[in-house]
């Protein structure tokens, strides 16, 4: 009697716990029909007749009223305090309708393949195009109609570029371009020499030959190392791929052939990009070991700032990091916080990186220059497919979008924007870098899922590219032209190797 | 007898110079960090050779009160709240678990003991796509309930050392009591639980420590940073807050030391009670 009782209480425990099941299941259903339908209205918007029907199943027109949205920034912007500004400002412009913007309070780098699918993705997302498309193959982002956006003909062809993606002959824009990252150059002005006016400005135009070209730069990184032991000129990580393959693109080399969509055309070592990493090589001469890993990447901040270092190569949102480093170094020789400030913002200068040599020798005298082709991203906002409300996200991503909050995360973030009116209004840095996009000099990080690949065999070249100025001259690996030609062919070998090997093609 | 002699002292010499050599080893990185930690740059690449030139408190001023993007206090308390919640229930499940299995004989008792063993030779982390798909399931994510309810449900897996502690103590005992009219549950709480406090004790700081200082559970099962625990939050920072990071990764140990000082008696005590005959 009493087994029987036990095996009566077991049994309705199981029943209990698998309708618990259910429910859980069919509440993440609510959740996940939201994913699934989101899923499906997404694959019916990318393989459809015509987007504009297929995107109105997903944006009704109508907003969702009372409802949450959970948006994911970086670091930055929420650190700067703009993100604050722009929930604040948005929720006041949308309290009518009870939509509500908050932080979603997540990693800035959390991957929305990940946590989108269990319902615990933010519902608008703020990343770069080679992450934001990487979610575009598991359908975990919608498609944008950007064309009913305000900022739509404000933004650069080559800028939407890098969110298009072609479906069954209909083109679909998946993110709205925002903040356009690519590399500059950061020097110390008061660590020029005090003769470089007369001395460092060949063509008196006013800036200084060695943040004008690399061959300039290459003598004055000399100089400094002549003049000083443990003093360096430019300074930069060669592991660092972002960077590196800036000198192979600038030769001819490319990443993905077909404007950066076909991954069985590799292009490392295409053209004459081995002069390239010649220019590399010759730049490590003047370098310590820290450019062969990441060392100088992380302690360039310091460096410049105790003026171990007079320039770096890096993007443009870790300008506040770079000028906190040398407020605190000028307040360690004792002056006030308000003029450490001053001066670090005086002597603290980014500007557009240095043009090469045509012949990529960094001797030669008087070279024909080229522009340095840097490799760069846009970062923007997309709209998770497991969103409730793709209505109010969008109306977010507009309003973010929108001129006033662009202008105002460039005033707060020193963003270069991806907006034409706002790059020329606020003019220096954010229009350099709009020019250089439209004139093609920034080569933007491909958007397809094969870019992961890339990263990894290129490292190990440029990593042993770095080691070889350190190697002892019997022992260099990469002492002609032909040996370099070799190692970035090895490198493209290896890339397409990891894409295809397993992949059955 | 002179040649003893030397013998013995060149056996103390090289005894010491290994003991100094590997206390060396393990001694200069906690050292290390604790000097960076005071460093007054705030960064390893303003160090004088191996530590830092000039010291201070405010990495940990900064800690404490600069927390609009890294909420250290927040992540303290939460890492707190859920090492003493695993450890209370992960201690009590270890204790029943050991001492039914020690005491009792029941069918299916082999059984279980040999898979619970050869269960724990497999690493934790194995089970962690199943683990985070049975949370989805059940909303446990971003809860942290979630993580004591894993942590606490897992601890009785490790039952075995308690388990050998509790057979060390005489059936007499238990039989003497019963004896005398006790109860399963008397005998277990007046006799056998108060000679068990080193084990107890043992238990409860092994129940504290792992989830006080583990990493992958809380990064695969807390995704909001209000949420996070000082080792995730430690992982999460930028790339130039190593002063920052310093001073979490020393401030973490306070804790554990306190605990240790406080239980140590207990320890001690314990295991001293009942050696001297009267």
């Amino acid at each position: 009697m009493r087994k029987k009782g036990y095996r009566l209480l077991a049994g309705l425990l199981c029943i209990g716990l698998l309708s618990g099941c259910g429910g859980n299941a069919g509440g993440n259903d609510g959740k996940g029909s939201g994913g699934n339908s989101a899923g499906t209205d997404t694959q019916n918007a990318q393989t459809g007749d015509g987007a504009a029907a297929d995107l109105s199943n997903i944006y009704t027109g109508e907003l969702e009223r009372n409802v949450t949205i959970r948006v994911l920034e970086n670091d930055t912007a929420i650190e700067q305090g703009y993100f604050q500004e722009l929930i604040d400002a948005f929720n006041e412009a949308y309290a009518e309708y009870g939509i509500v913007a908050v932080d979603a309070n997540m990693d800035q780098y959390s991957n929305l393949a990940d946590d989108g699918p269990y319902g615990y993705g933010p519902d608008v997302l703020y990343q770069a195009n080679d992450v934001l498309m990487k979610y575009v193959d598991g359908k975990h982002i919608y498609p944008i109609p950007v064309q009913n956006l305000e900022c739509y003909a404000q933004i650069p062809d080559r800028a939407w570029e890098a969110y298009r993606r072609e479906i069954d002959g209909t083109t679909y824009y998946m993110a709205v371009p925002v903040n356009v990252q690519t590399s500059m150059l950061y020097y110390r002005k008061d660590l020029l020499p005090e003769n470089w006016e007369t001395e460092w400005d060949d063509n008196g135009n006013g800036i200084p030959d060695m943040v004008e070209s690399w061959s300039a730069m290459y003598r004055f990184s000399k100089l400094r190392m002549e003049e000083k032991e443990g003093q360096y000129g430019y300074m930069r990580s060669m592991y660092d791929v972002y960077f590196s393959s800036s000198f192979l693109f600038s030769y001819g080399g490319y990443v993905f052939g077909n404007n950066n969509t076909d991954p069985s055309d590799l292009g490392f070592s295409a053209g004459d990009s081995w002069m390239g990493a010649s220019v590399l090589l010759q730049q490590a001469s003047l370098m310590n070991e820290g450019c062969i890993d990441d060392t100088i990447t992380v302690n360039a901040y310091s460096k410049l700032a105790d003026g171990t270092y007079f320039a770096t190569m890096t993007t443009p949102d870790v300008y506040t990091l770079f000028l906190k480093e040398l407020i605190l170094a000028y307040q360690g020789q004792g002056m006030s916080e308000e003029e450490a400030r001053a001066l670090a913002e005086e002597n603290l200068v980014m500007t557009k990186v240095p043009m090469l040599p045509a012949s990529a020798d960094l001797t030669e005298e008087n070279p024909e220059l080229i522009p340095l082709k840097t490799m760069g991203g846009v970062n923007g906002y997309g709209i998770s497919a497991y969103t409730k409300a793709p209505n109010a996200c969008l109306a977010f991503v507009e309003f973010a979008t929108s001129y006033d909050m662009i202008m105002r995360r460039c005033e707060l973030l020193g963003i270069a924007p991806a907006r034409s009116d706002v790059a020329s209004q606020r003019g220096g840095t954010s229009e350099m870098i709009y020019q250089s996009l439209e004139e093609g000099n920034v080569v933007l990080m491909p958007s397809i899922t094969e870019v992961d690949q890339i990263w990894t065999p290129a490292q190990s070249f440029f990593s042993d590219l770095a080691k070889d100025a350190f190697r002892e001259p019997g022992e260099r690996k990469y002492d002609d032209p032909d040996k370099l030609k070799a190692g970035l062919t090895q490198v493209d070998t290896q890339i397409y190797d990891a894409i295809f090997t397993l992949s059955g093609n | 007898m002179k040649s003893t002699k030397t013998l013995r002292v060149m056996d103390t010499v090289i005894t010491h110079v290994i003991l100094v050599a590997v206390c060396f080893v393990f001694l200069f990185p906690c050292l290390w960090l604790i000097l960076a930690s005071f460093s007054k740059s705030g960064s390893i690449y303003s160090f004088d050779g191996f530590f830092p030139s000039e010291y201070s408190l405010d990495t940990f001023k900064m800690l404490f009160t600069d927390t609009d993007m890294y909420n250290y206090p927040r992540w303290f308390r939460n890492t707190l709240f859920i090492a003493s919640m695993s450890c209370l229930i992960g201690t009590f499940l270890v204790i029943l678990t050991a001492y039914t299995m020690s005491r009792f004989q029941f069918r299916g008792r082999k059984t279980i003991m040999k898979t619970t063993l050869v269960l724990g030779m497999f690493p934790s982390f194995m089970g962690m796509i199943a683990v985070y798909i049975i949370m989805t399931q059940f909303g446990l994510i971003n809860k942290m309930w979630g993580l004591i309810l894993i942590y606490s449900s897992g601890a009785p897996m490790g039952y075995l050392t308690q388990k050998g502690f509790f057979d060390t103590i005489p059936g007499s005992i238990d039989e003497a009591a019963r004896i005398d009219g006790a109860t399963n549950f008397q005998v277990f709480l007046k006799i056998n639980l108060p000679i068990s406090m080193p084990i107890i004790v043992y238990t409860a700081l092994t129940s504290f420590v792992f989830p006080w200082s583990d990493f992958i559970l809380p990064k695969l099962l807390l995704k909001e940073k209000d949420l996070y625990t000082v080792a995730v939050g430690l992982m999460s920072l930028g790339e130039t807050e190593f002063a920052r990071f310093a001073a979490g990764s020393v401030f973490i140990a306070v804790p554990i030391v306190i605990l240790y000082f406080c239980l140590m008696r207990f320890l001690v005590d314990g295991m001293t009670a009942g050696a001297v005959k009267g």
